[in-house]
């Protein structure tokens, strides 16, 4: 079996960006910049209602208008719409303002359908229907385990609550699209992707194109978070557009549309009921989860892999356990996966509720936990960061600060799946010692060609910016999704094995018996005329898969106003190998920050009487900004002999659960739902005079 | 954004001579290009009025260097909110105009807002911002707040449209009594700020009281109340509106207020005043209980919604909060 070196000169030590430069210069060019000659805009007209009957699209006056190329629509005239943002028609102009004003000529006759875009709404039985068919409540999917019945009415102590989350966007600084151009019967596609080749596929046939006769690109991105696999309707349509007016054609959706047609994590109301032994020994969890992923039932993309489903119970053994889990239908567009799907609603109750057993069973919530979690990793990670945090000092009796400003602390765990395979490289040694590595992987933002370089380096004795790095490109061998944090622990092997094998090839065929380092130049002058190339693949033994994290964060919550201050974040992670530090620190830190969004600010908000979102800007849509930033501090734990492991969705996993206990543990009141926002701390408190939530 | 003819004023008469029936004067642009863009609102002329020279008093800071009971301190239309939360002299005259204009968004948008944008800004309900619907304000035929999402509305109402006036600057000037000077109709008119915004209660179509071709000039403070202070809580740090503000004004004397005045921002059309909490303020000292009195009286006919009845309790505090920080 194929093993790193050790001790190694190049991994885990800091290494900056190759592409640091680039990325801050404005050099890097990312699909937004490209401009390939007599590039068109291409946008979307979509359905301003939540339902419809659609009877007639009249492309007839857009079409006509000046700078307008192309007027397609994108799926018939008579059709029934289920959601706000529904595409309808597409237009490809000369300008921005040429597509905008043809897209307001278009006209669309359709009459409004009975609509329902809120889950307690939708789970009523006289609730309008998303689809005709079938309920909007889905039947459950149903585990369970021992006797739950039994062992919660024999147990010392019984938390019961209903929490919620929200529904988060994803929202990517660079928003999803593509550039298309389709030549004769080749398409170029420059995409805003976290996988190359998920576009590809999905664009196989579309404009008449097969797919081996599509070529899609990907230097530079600017985030997906899970929901930038596939071309999106968005891509197809630009290929529709691009045929049609026979000319590239850029479409990238503007923050409105990014809010509504592309995913989002699926909500949660989660009735949970957790029951310990008078020693705090965990006995039972009951769990009842509605969840909805808009008009996304299922399939393999809803969610994340299970519609609304989310990791119930989870992380800690249960003897007993019951879960019950439906999807609730809504007018609204559908879920993808987001980052570590089905996990952060996961961890928040559940760490929730563990909370709330250990104050009943009056013990330290961090020993409540050692005492409950099977897994060895978190126990040390536990045990690491609840020292570095000054937990000991940190944690008293909820609510127990004198004053109207109190502090808490909180902590909380995840758990996710990771691991490599999948994936061919490529090198190139040329005779002046030059090396040029290939692979079809691209890079999500975690550093892939950093990462790459600094394999290359290792194996040849060399520093990674002696390597050139091609990747982004379906003309390379080709690498999986970089999804389900897979990428460094597919890629990082791949490279080694290719690297080895050059590197014996090189030896073998110079005569040069170590051909690393000070050797190289030397060694490569003797290739001659023709370069050296070898292909290698992923191979066991250099990733493993299973990564275990925990965070404990600390608050300020003045109980006047509602307002949290979060202080500190310290979060624990095991890293397996880090090949990097900064960028995986980089991670973690990304990670934390979208958690905190989710703790703190960020829902979208969807008004039940027109259907349609009202937080369609980062005015309404509140994403965390530096100025919220706590104090950050990120404690790898490198495991080498794990291999490479994933890091990037166990990062975001525990900050909301951590988050919660620590105001409840300053306000001596939890709150149920997230984002934990002023007004709902207030409530908390019996402050707010005559709310009715509807 | 739908076409537009776009020129340049150099004088405030040229800019009321060129904005026509449909015009919209166009100063940072951070509020009137966003509602463009949305197609919220479509002038067929843009009047640019960021660069005019003449008279100097629209972009300039006038304090007068012996401060007296009857001086004033103007601001033109055009000086930026970055300017105004920097001005060190101004800092010592009037502390709770430099706290009101350092928490408006963020660094990049106080660098270009100016003072008349801020005050002029339009409503930031959502419904009257959503590209796809047409409220009342709009001129549709609803107010959707009413039964709808309020969480960020108004909880003095009474009026059609719940959207709240949300310009710091507004709450901060209502407090210090300010002047506000606007060319109309060919003359020099001056309104106080209740004057500037009361239109807003009536007519739900508005957001303020000037008249399309209407011009602001200058904000006149007078500079006889020595305290002032502001406050207001938002839901994140920076770049967000506060969810309530408050201001207080007066003067402080051996321990006992004169001359205050409170004004609460983001809970009605205009900055909201309640003179029985002055008169009851009136020769008082500033405790906690007395503060907490005055915000009993300025909250008594607060008439919350089904999502922004924690603007109560918010309120209360931020006017007890700001109250006490006129101490010395
Ligand atoms: C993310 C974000 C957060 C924000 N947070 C806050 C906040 O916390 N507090 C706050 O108060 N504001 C806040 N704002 C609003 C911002 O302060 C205003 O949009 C800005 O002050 C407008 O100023 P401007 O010069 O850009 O105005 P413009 O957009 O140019 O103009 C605004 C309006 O005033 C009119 N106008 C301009 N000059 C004149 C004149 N001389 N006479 C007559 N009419 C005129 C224009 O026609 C237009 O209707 C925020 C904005 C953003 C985007
Ligand atoms: S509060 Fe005013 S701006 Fe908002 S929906 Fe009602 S009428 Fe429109």
């Amino acid at each position: 079996m194929a093993a790193w070196p050790n001790p190694s000169e190049v991994l885990g030590k800091p290494a900056t960006r190759l592409d640091a430069e680039a990325k801050v210069t404005g050099r890097a060019k990312y699909t937004y910049d490209v401009q390939p000659e007599g590039w068109l805009y291409g946008m979307i007209l979509r359905s301003k209602w939540a339902a419809a009957k659609v009877t007639k699209i009249d492309l007839s006056k857009a079409q006509a208008m000046p700078g307008v190329k192309a007027a397609i629509l994108t799926g018939g005239e008579n059709r029934t719409v289920r959601y706000y943002g529904q595409e309808l028609a597409a237009i490809a102009a000369t300008t921005k303002q040429a597509c905008l004003d043809a897209l307001r000529a278009i006209e669309v006759t359709a009459e409004p359908l009975p609509f329902v875009v809120k889950e307690d709404d939708a789970m009523k039985p006289d609730s309008p229907r998303v689809f005709e068919k079938s309920p909007n409540v889905s039947d459950p999917s149903v585990r369970e385990d021992g006797h739950v019945d039994d062992a919660m009415a024999s147990a010392a102590v019984v938390c019961e609550a209903e929490l919620r989350t929200q529904i988060q966007l994803h929202h990517p600084l660079e928003t999803h699209g593509n550039v298309v151009w389709i030549q004769n019967d080749h398409a170029t596609v420059w995409a805003s992707t976290q996988g190359i080749s998920s576009v590809r596929d999905s664009l196989n046939g579309a404009a008449g194109i097969p797919q081996s006769n599509i070529q899609v690109l990907c230097d530079y991105m600017g985030g997906g978070f899970g929901s930038k696999f596939g071309a999106g309707a968005h891509g197809r349509i630009a290929a529709d557009l691009s045929k049609a007016a026979g000319a590239p054609v850029k479409l990238m959706l503007n923050r409105l549309e990014q809010g509504l047609a592309v995913g989002n994590r699926p909500s949660s109301i989660q009735k949970v009921k957790f029951a310990a032994d008078k020693d705090g020994k965990l006995l039972a969890a009951d769990v009842e989860n509605h969840g909805s992923p808009g008009i996304g039932g299922g399939g393999q993309t809803a969610g994340g892999g299970g519609g609304a489903n989310i990791s119930m119970p989870y992380i800690y053994r249960f003897p007993n356990s019951r879960s019950k889990q439906f999807g609730v239908a809504l007018n609204t567009g559908a879920s993808t996966a987001f980052r570590a799907p089905g996990h952060p609603p996961a961890s928040f109750s559940t760490e929730s509720m563990m909370d709330e057993l250990a104050v009943k069973l009056g013990m330290d919530p961090v020993e409540f936990r050692l005492l409950n979690d099977p897994d060895g990793t978190r126990q040390e990670e536990y045990r690491d960061g609840r020292d570095k945090f000054g937990w000991a000092a940190k944690y008293k009796k909820p609510g127990s600060d004198p004053g109207p400003i109190k502090t808490g602390v909180g902590c909380a765990g995840g758990t996710w799946g990771g691991g490599g395979g999948g994936t061919k490289a490529e090198v190139q040694i040329n005779s002046d010692g030059t090396v040029e590595m290939r692979c079809g992987t691209q890079d999500l933002g975690t550093g892939s060609r950093t990462v790459i370089a600094m394999v290359a380096a290792e194996a040849f004795g060399l520093h990674p910016s002696d390597i050139t790095v091609k990747i982004g490109d379906t003309n390379l061998p080709p690498s999986g999704g970089s999804g389900g944090s897979s990428t460094t622990a597919s890629v990082a092997p791949a490279i080694w094995d290719t690297c080895q094998k050059a590197l014996e090839t090189l030896q073998q065929q110079t005569g040069v018996a170590d051909a690393r380092g000070a050797n190289w130049s030397d060694a490569c002058k003797k290739l001659g005329v023709t370069p050296l190339s070898a292909q290698g693949q992923w191979q066991k033994g250099l990733s493993s898969g299973g990564a275990g994290g925990v965070n404990f964060a600390e608050v300020e919550v003045d109980t006047e106003t509602g307002f949290i201050r979060l202080k500190k974040i310290v979060a624990v992670h095991d890293c397996g190998l880090i090949v990097n530090p900064l960028t995986t620190t980089s991670q973690i830190n990304g990670g934390i920050t979208s958690g905190i969004g989710y703790a703190l600010y960020e829902e979208r908000v969807m008004d039940r009487y027109t259907g349609l979102m009202l937080n369609n800007n980062f005015d309404s849509y509140k994403i965390p900004n530096i100025a919220d930033m706590p104090d950050i501090e990120v404690i790898l734990h490198n495991k080498p002999e794990r291999g490479v492991i994933g890091i990037g969705e166990p990062a975001v996993i525990p900050v909301a659960g951590a988050i919660a206990n620590a105001v409840a543990n300053a306000i001596g009141v939890r709150i149920h739902s997230l984002p934990i926002t002023p007004a709902k701390v207030l409530a908390a408190l019996g402050k707010v005079p005559n709310v009715t939530t509807v | 954004m739908n076409s537009f003819q776009y020129v340049t004023a150099h004088t405030p008469d040229e800019a009321v001579s060129l904005i026509g029936k449909n015009g919209r004067y166009l100063a940072g642009g951070i509020d009137l290009l966003g509602e463009m863009k949305d197609y919220i609102v479509s002038p067929d002329v843009v009047v640019n009025v960021k660069g005019m020279s003449q008279p100097t008093e629209l972009g300039t800071i006038l304090l007068p260097t012996g401060v007296t009971n009857t001086a004033n301190c103007q601001i033109g239309a055009s000086v930026t909110v970055a300017e105004i939360a920097a001005h060190e002299d101004l800092k010592k005259v009037l502390p709770g105009l430099i706290e009101a204009a350092s928490e408006i968004g963020s660094p990049q948008i106080r660098n270009v807002a100016t003072l008349a944008g801020n005050l002029l800004q339009h409503s930031r309900c959502w419904y009257y911002r959503q590209p796809d619907i047409v409220c009342l304000k709009r001129g549709g035929d609803m107010c959707h707040a009413h039964e709808g999402e309020n969480k960020y509305h108004s909880l003095f109402t009474g009026c059609a449209c719940l959207s709240p006036v949300v310009s710091n600057l507004s709450v901060i000037f209502a407090a210090l009594d300010v002047a506000i000077k606007v060319k109309r109709a060919g003359k020099t008119e001056t309104l106080s700020i209740a004057e500037f915004y009361q239109e807003a209660w009536k007519n739900p179509q508005t957001h303020n009281s000037l008249n399309p071709e209407d011009f602001l000039l200058t904000a006149s403070i007078p500079l006889k109340r020595t305290r002032s202070a502001y406050r207001q809580v938002s839901e994140k740090s920076e770049f967000d509106w506060a969810m309530v503000s408050c201001a207080a004004a007066g003067n402080v004397a051996n321990g006992k207020i004169t001359n205050v005045r409170v004004a609460l921002g983001a809970v009605a059309p205009v900055p909201y005043m309640v003179e029985a909490a002055h008169h009851f303020l009136e020769g008082k000292s500033l405790t906690d209980e007395n503060a907490s009195k005055a915000a009993d009286l300025i909250l008594k006919d607060a008439k919350p919604l089904a999502h922004n009845g924690y603007k109560v309790p918010l309120a209360h505090t931020l006017i007890r909060r700001t109250l006490l920080a006129l101490n010395p």
